[in-house]
């Protein structure tokens, strides 16, 4: 018999040559943008596991474990969040896993590109040059996610032969290194918006810069974005008149947009792999969403928007003294007339509660909406929440929980601002930090109009909202005069994050930076823990839960000779 | 010539022999012996005598002077039967290999239409796990485990290998054995290492005979509350129950139960908690559209549902009785031109599951021509037709797995008759199951296939014969299902879709062999073969979606008519295989034998680098019995010793990709929005798949040692094997650190595994009196399966975490058996808080440390975790292995009772000491594990202060480490198991009254199947299968059922 009949060529699939040119190479690096979103067909995360467990929006590990959110639902309902909300995890809790999974996918994703980059030679050094910065912005993103997550992380770059090293080396300085070099070679406009841009690239480096607490290396770079800044489609930064503009898929890519997640809504896969899936459960139960009750926001957090009925400020210190009313253990039958005091009007944009508008969908019904109050509160969330009247286009049906189209903002404009507050509060340019709160606070003061208001007709929720009434007493007011001091201005400006990117996935990395997470959190738990079931029992431990620990199954795969490779976190 | 005179007696006993053939060969001069045994005949000396007779072997002698007297050996056993193994055939006493061998009629006696589920606990040496599903394949293991891959064995039917037996019909089963050493498969060379079955299939000899052989019968599914569900009262006392001892002295609010201090049924449970009389009830309110075609409609939607205040028995809602029918007719004959055999087969089984049935006919053809005395032709062929929609069991979003989740107070219907679910408050999310059965009737599914081979064979040179053999099987398949829209439940899914598969193929084997066999002078015997052997696989998938249907009639839905954006898919493959192989069986005196084969493959999966591989066996044997020491122990007819090496090996897990490192696309995966559409992706590319070009075969390193016995002239024949098993360079695609990315591993031939069993089978015949006969076929088959090596970096491997949040069932592990149970271990309950504030304050003083705690998550009644490495505290150290699904031994026992007309058959099979993972438990023992029905040891046997002696923990809203949230010994059970899989009474008409009818035979038979079950295992079937890796998870199996049946042999 001849050879020939034993010697057959693989099917359907791209050998490593076929790539290695001009045009394949912009396919991978669509790959590596792809990879953002953190997920792939048939319901599940990048690489396997539940898609919620690798979400690009860190609604469990930055929010749930912030104390912006509890994990909602009911008990049963995913159960592997509990102990993360409750800070009793331990490193064989498949979360993470799924999560390091996914980002460095990313990161292989992004090193594909690099060294393929190297192989081909039909790109002049100019194209190779824009590829590789956006290559390596990517890189840096991903890198980013995994060292504020993980601390401890091995990097594996374009250039690793065995990938499997040691966690033993800061990335700091390799995140740098590579936003240093996009923020250098990327163009500040795109042809296409999804791309990262010279301003995106910036922005991200500050941030890098400020986790690392050097922050007069970071507050230049954010002031020359704040003042010349565009977006990669060329729109100058600024904050949107209206505030849920920044959720709303059909005023996606505007100009508070510096870096987002493009999410698509029946976008031909007859799935939700790029709708959202990874926020699949996040909205109310037994509701025309269809599922799952998660992510219904703390009491906590609600209570911090009560503004003082006189300066429309909020209450820094004793914010739960006076709790904001709420619905809770009172069936959707029995009567209930929401808080009448003052509050700030970002709240009813963030958190869905009884009584008033949810979007386009009616006034929310409380305990029927809700799948346990008792467990997780009465609220639920809304930030990824879809509008009735156009969800035909940007609601995702093929799947048994929606997707959506909103993009995931992994900056936006008002975090750039809040970001360069805290630089100008450290090195002690009072005003300049004042300045830039009120900057924030100032879109909602001017313009009442986009505040929530009541419907026209509780019973025809889609024939919108009557201009004259708003949904609740709402007061938001200025700090009148400068920051007194460097320690309240951090707790201002500390505040202010909390208040305008509540439940954007940021809350528990931004405690862990400022080092008060144990006391913040061990708060909230107390708190918390007397109005529901679900966080009783945890506990903050200083030193260990900063960081989430390493995978353990990644621990165990890197075994080399008997040895273990990868390093645990401390007290883990 | 002279008159020649003799006598002739039997060797044993001395008797004379009367009735005894004595032939001149090679002429047409013959007699008989008298009733002394004496005959008289015509012969000249140097011619030769042939004396035969029923029973004994035959014997030559060659004439000399005087008288000749002769002393006929009886036959005794099976010993002269003749056994087909790899491309030769043996007398089952020159066998060096280990072989079970199929008493076929004891196979085709099992009401299945499946040749593997018939085999189960037939013969020793394999394991085979089934579930009650018409048509599902089940999984058969020979000899243990042999890889993490598939683990199915080589199919090999009239010589040619077959990917599967499904479609074979049993009826035309001649014989089947099972070559389970080295000695024996390793001829298969690359695909021996699972094993390898063997069957020949039926063909004609002598006059026509026409046989008919049909039955009918009925499958009852199991009686009662098989999961011991509670009802509706009970069910909402237990939620009253699990919110008090959350959170003491509660004051109650419910939607559906309302707030008194015992929960009220309520009348209606949409509109939610709705009492007779409430406005929301009034029927002339209800609007339910089931086929909505828009996803938002269903807001629109009012139901109302009445309670089922006696509650739904959903497990009998979905299982009923169903009927079972098979036909099959065959014709047979054959004389010196050749020979045929033709059958028909219909076979129709309908699942107790609603919309589950197995249907199919099947045609076979097969011939052989004798063109001269030395040269013959034939073929063999069978065309089959199948139908049979199959559910996924043993996971939670079956049908089955539903039944066990819905609450018994929602009804079947709501008041309309549309379907009633767990749409409202306080109902769970499980789905209708009767609802998913229904919608699963839109699933049609055809399959066909023509599998056979045509062969020529020539005798040349008096000791070669050359034979040829082209065959092989020619299949397509489509299956097409049309996807409903949900409204009833609490999760719906709301869009329309239509899904249809199909895929053809082909596979031929082309072998040559040529045979040489000389007996030199009775003390020599050699027989030699050589051949060389290709195979060539290639096939195509092709399938789509389309959605959003304006009619949902299954005349109008096809892929084509649907509104929706379309996918589609398509795929090929094709791989081969090319093999040259040589055998030597020699003997010497019939009394010491050997064997030694060789076997090279060469194997298109693999790169280059390791493309060929060779797989040697020896074997040899001893028959000790026909020592001349052994001669006197008269009890003693035939005692053999046998033992083999040799290396089989195995290819099937090698994807033909493994060797490439490749590049591609996924619209979910890898494709994104570059222009900030909203509703529009464009391509990008990701690595899909890592390359290893030096995969190489796996390698099965074998040895067996065995005896075959026969004793009591025949009266019990025995057959025992030890073997024990390497399997080396076993192909493992085993996780990646996720630093590599998500592409498809590679398979490595890193892991290593060991199996070591004992395999044993006795038959006895032993006649009662003169017409009751009894015969008794027993075996008993052992394994040990230990996983010696996975891959260089991680000891394990885990699978299965179910509801468990990626913590895992299963534990493949190194030093473990495949397939494992692994958690923490329960050691009783936390009886009081001031057990447990002692078990904490003797951590915190052991680890100087205020903040430890023994065991998170601890509260009086939750479950006390053993502390398995004495570190003083429980962490995931801890968990521990749990139970081992491998059974320590199965076993099957078929007794035969004759007496006159009348037959009697039972056969029992039975497992001991495997484990079972109730993982249905995990759903109905916890309170908080979803709403949804809970089981009576919920509410009457959880942990209360006043019942500390409870099976279950205690009920509370919200589940924990220490009770349901992680894998633990709670879920394990005991799976061993006795069931009388078959019994049987017959009763044959004598011939002589139906002979004028022109009818030879006339047997009529009535049947139980499954009869009984004798196991401790709570759940509803304790045969539970899964993957190679990762079985004996029971999640709602598909159950064994009772049949009864009515059934006719004829034949004219």
């Amino acid at each position: 018999c001849k050879k020939s009949f034993l010697e057959r060529d693989p099917i359907g699939s791209l050998s490593d040559e076929i790539v290695a040119n001009k045009a394949g190479i912009n396919y991978l690096l669509i790959g590596a943008y792809a990879a953002l979103d953190g997920q792939q067909t048939a319901q599940a995360a990048l690489g396997g596991g539940g898609p919620w467990e690798a979400s690009p929006t860190n609604w469990i590990y930055g929010s749930v474990a912030g104390g912006d959110a509890h994990k909602g639902s009911f008990s049963g309902d995913q159960p592997g969040i509990d102990p993360i909300a409750k800070f009793t995890v331990d490193a064989s809790n498949g979360f993470f896993n799924t999560k390091w999974r996914a980002v460095y996918e990313g990161v292989t994703r992004s090193n594909t590109v690099l060294s393929k980059l190297k192989e081909a030679t039909d790109m002049s050094a100019a194209e190779k040059t824009q590829v590789e910065a956006e290559a390596r912005f990517l890189r840096g993103h991903y890198y980013f996610e995994l060292r504020k997550m993980f601390n401890k992380v091995p990097y594996i770059s374009d250039t690793t032969l065995n990938p499997r090293i040691k966690n033993d080396k800061e990335i700091w300085p390799f995140i740098e290194a590579d936003f240093k070099f996009a923020t250098d070679n990327l163009p500040p406009t795109q042809s296409d918006v999804a791309r990262a841009n010279k301003w995106a690239a910036q922005i991200y480096l500050a941030k890098t810069y400020l986790y690392q607490k050097k922050y007069t290396e970071a507050m230049p770079l954010f002031d020359q974005a704040i003042t010349s800044g565009v977006t990669s489609n060329g729109i100058k930064y600024k904050l949107t008149d209206a505030f849920e503009d920044n959720f709303d898929a059909a005023k996606k890519n505007n100009s508070e947009s510096v870096f987002a997640i493009q999410m698509t809504a029946n976008d031909g896969t007859n799935t939700i792999a790029n709708a959202n899936q990874g926020e699949m459960l996040n909205f109310p139960y037994n509701s025309p969403f269809g599922c799952c009750g998660f992510y219904q926001p703390t009491q906590d957090l609600v209570n911090s928007y009560r503004t003082n009925a006189t300066t429309g400020l909020p209450d820094l210190d004793n914010y739960n003294t006076t709790p904001v009313k709420n619905d809770q253990g009172i069936l959707s039958s029995t009567a209930f007339v929401p808080e009448t005091g003052t509050l700030d009007p970002r709240l009813d944009w963030t958190v869905g509660r009884r009584g008033l508008p949810y979007h386009d969908w009616g006034n929310h019904p409380g305990a029927s909406w809700i799948r346990d109050q008792a467990y997780a509160g009465p609220y639920a969330p809304k930030k990824m929440v879809y509008w009735q009247f156009n969800q035909d286009k940007y609601k995702d049906a093929h799947s048994w929980a929606p997707g959506s189209a909103i993009n995931v903002l992994l900056i936006r404009f008002a975090d750039v601002l809040l970001m360069s507050a805290e630089c100008h509060a450290q090195t002690g340019d009072l005003p300049g930090a004042t300045a830039l709160v009120n900057q924030i606070r100032d879109r909602m003061i001017n313009h009442p109009e986009n505040w929530l208001h009541k419907y026209k007709d509780d019973t025809k929720p889609l024939q919108g909202f009557d201009p004259t009434k708003m949904a609740a007493n709402y007061k938001i007011g200025r700090y009148a005069t400068t920051f007194a001091s460097k320690d309240f201005a951090l707790k201002a400006i500390y505040f202010e994050r909390k208040l305008e990117l509540a439940t954007e996935g940021h809350r528990f990395f931004d405690l862990v930076r400022w080092g008060i997470a144990d006391a913040a959190l061990n708060a909230f738990i107390t708190y918390e823990s007397a109005i529901t079931t679900d966080l009783r029992g945890g506990h903050f431990t200083k030193g260990k839960n900063e960081y989430f620990p390493v995978p353990q199954r990644q621990i165990d795969l890197t075994i080399i000779g008997g040895e273990r490779v990868l390093d645990q976190n401390p007290n883990y | 010539q002279t008159k020649i005179t003799g006598k002739v007696s039997d060797k044993a006993s001395g008797n004379a022999l009367p009735g005894v053939t004595v032939s001149v060969k090679g002429s047409n001069r013959g007699t008989a012996t008298d009733p002394s045994g004496v005959f008289t005949l015509q012969a000249k000396s140097g011619e030769i005598l042939v004396f035969s007779f029923v029973g004994y072997d035959p014997q030559e002698v060659v004439v000399g002077s005087g008288p000749v007297n002769v002393s006929l050996t009886e036959k005794v056993g099976s010993l002269e039967e003749v056994v087909v193994t790899g491309y030769a055939s043996q007398k089952k006493k020159d066998l060096t290999g280990a072989v079970s061998i199929v008493k076929v009629e004891n196979l085709t006696r099992q009401p299945t239409s499946q040749i593997a589920n018939q085999l189960q606990g037939q013969v020793s040496g394999v394991t085979i796990l089934g579930s009650g599903q018409p048509g599902q394949e089940p999984q058969v293991k020979i000899r243990g485990v042999n890889t993490f891959g598939n683990n199915t064995p080589l199919y090999v039917v009239d010589g040619v290998p077959v990917s599967n037996l499904t479609d074979v019909n049993p009826n035309d089963v001649q014989t089947m054995q099972v070559l389970k050493d080295a000695g024996a498969a390793s001829i298969y060379g690359a695909r021996a290492a699972n094993g390898v079955i063997i069957i020949t299939t039926k063909r004609g000899t002598g006059k026509v005979k026409v046989s008919y052989d049909g039955y009918y019968g009925t499958q009852r599914p199991k009686g009662g509350n098989v999961w011991n569900i509670l009802n509706p009262q009970e069910q909402a006392n237990l939620k009253w129950m699990a919110i008090a001892n959350t959170t003491p002295n509660p004051t109650y609010a419910d939607e559906q139960y309302g707030s008194g201090a015992t929960p009220r049924l309520p009348d209606y449970i949409a509109p939610v908690g709705a009492m007779e009389g409430d406005p929301g009830t009034d029927p002339s309110t209800y609007f339910v559209n089931p086929e909505y075609k828009v996803a938002s409609d269903v807001d629109a939607f009012h139901r109302i549902v009445k309670a089922n205040k006696s509650g739904t028995d959903w497990f009998h809602e979905i299982f009923k009785p169903a009927p079972i029918t098979s036909h099959n007719i065959s014709v047979a004959g054959g004389g010196d031109i050749g020979s045929y055999f033709f059958s028909f087969y219909y076979f129709n089984q309908q699942g107790t599951l609603t919309n589950t049935y197995n249907k199919r006919y099947a045609v076979r053809a097969n011939s052989s021509y004798n063109i001269t005395d030395h040269i013959r032709v034939g073929e063999n062929i069978e065309y089959s037709l199948i139908n049979n929609p199959q559910i996924g069991a043993l996971t939670e979003g079956s049908g089955i797995g539903m039944a066990f989740r819905e609450m018994p107070i929602i009804p079947v219907y709501d008041i309309k008759g549309n379907y009633a679910g767990s749409f409202g408050k306080g109902l769970g999310n499980a789905r209708n199951p009767v609802a998913i059965q229904d919608r699963f009737g839109t699933t049609k599914t055809l399959a066909n296939r023509l599998l056979g081979n045509v062969f020529a064979e020539a005798d040349i040179l008096r000791h070669f014969t050359l034979r040829t053999s082209f065959g092989g099987e020619v299949y397509s398949f489509n299956n097409h299902s049309f996807t409903l829209p949900e409204y009833e439940n609490a999760e719906n899914n709301k869009v329309n879709s239509y899904t249809e598969n199909a895929g053809s193929g082909y596979d031929w084997t082309w072998t040559n062999t040529l045979t040489y066999h000389q007996n030199f002078n009775q003390v020599h015997d050699l027989k030699v073969l050589i051949g060389t052997e290709a195979f060539n696989n290639n096939g195509r998938t092709v399938g789509g979606t389309s959605l959003d249907y304006f009619s949902f009639n299954p005349d109008f839905t096809n892929l084509s008519t649907g509104s929706g954006t379309p996918t589609n898919y398509s795929g090929s493959f094709t791989d081969g295989l090319f093999s040259l192989f040589a055998r030597v069986d020699y003997s010497f005196k019939d009394r010491y034998l050997l064997g030694a084969l060789i076997r090279r493959d060469g194997s298109s999966r693999f790169g280059s680098n390791n493309r060929y591989g060779n797989f040697p066996a020896v074997s040899a044997a001893w028959r000790i019995s026909q020592e001349s020491f052994m001669k006197n122990i008269s009890w003693i007819s035939d005692l053999k010793i046998r033992g083999g090496w040799g290396i089989m090996g195995n290819q099937i897990n090698v994807d033909p990709l493994n060797a490439f490192t490749a590049y591609g696309f996924q619209r979910g995966n890898s494709f994104y929005d570059m222009k900030g559409t909203g509703n529009s992706i464009v391509q990008g590319f990701y690595r899909t798949r890592i390359g290893n070009p030096d995969a190489k075969w796996e390698s099965n390193v074998n040895a067996n040692i065995g005896i075959d016995a026969t004793l009591f002239k025949g009266a019990l024949e025995v057959t025992a094997d030890y073997y024990h098993k390497v399997v080396k360079d076993l192909l493992f695609n085993v996780d990646l650190p996720a630093v590599y990315g998500i592409a498809t591993v590679p398979y490595v031939n890193v892991a290593q595994m060991k199996n070591k069993g004992f395999d044993f089978s006795a038959t006895s015949k032993i006649d009662i009196t003169k017409d009751l006969k009894l015969e008794l076929n027993g075996n008993l088959t052992t394994y040990k399966n230990e996983i010696v090596k996975i891959s260089d970096a991680a000891p394990y491997f885990d699978m299965e975490a179910r509801r468990f949040n990626g913590t895992f069932i299963i534990r493949n592990a190194i030093g473990q058996s495949i397939s494992e149970f692994y958690g923490y271990k329960v050691d009783g309950f936390w009886n009081s808080q001031a057990e447990i504030d002692a078990a904490n304050a003797k951590t915190r003083d052991q680890y100087k440390d205020n903040t430890l705690v023994y065991q998170t998550d601890t509260k009086p009644g939750r479950f006390k975790y053993a502390d398995v490495n004495n570190d003083g505290r429980i962490t995931e150290a801890d968990r521990t292995y749990l139970g081992n699904p491998n059974p320590k031994f199965s076993y099957g026992l078929n007794i035969g009772l004759t007496y006159k007309g009348w037959d009697f058959t039972m056969f029992l099979y039975g497992v001991q000491g495997n484990k079972i993972w109730n993982q249905v438990k995990w759903w109905t023992d916890f309170y908080p594990s979803f709403e949804g029905a809970k089981s009576k040891t919920a509410l009457y046997d959880s942990w209360l202060p006043t019942r500390q002696n409870a099976k279950a923990p205690i009920q509370e809203t919200s589940p924990s480490f220490s009770t349901s949230n992680v894998p633990n010994s709670y879920f394990v059970e005991n799976g061993s198991y006795l069931r009388a899989k078959n019994m049987m009474l017959g009763y044959t008409i004598p011939g002589h009254v139906l002979q004028r009818a022109g009818i030879t035979k006339f047997r009529v038979y009535v049947q139980a199947a499954n009869l009984f079950t004798i196991t401790k295992y709570s759940g509803i079937d304790p045969e539970i299968t899964g993957g190679t890796s990762n079985f004996g998870v029971d999640e709602g199996a598909y159950p064994n059922q009772r049949q009864y049946l009515l059934g006719v042999n004829v034949t004219f």
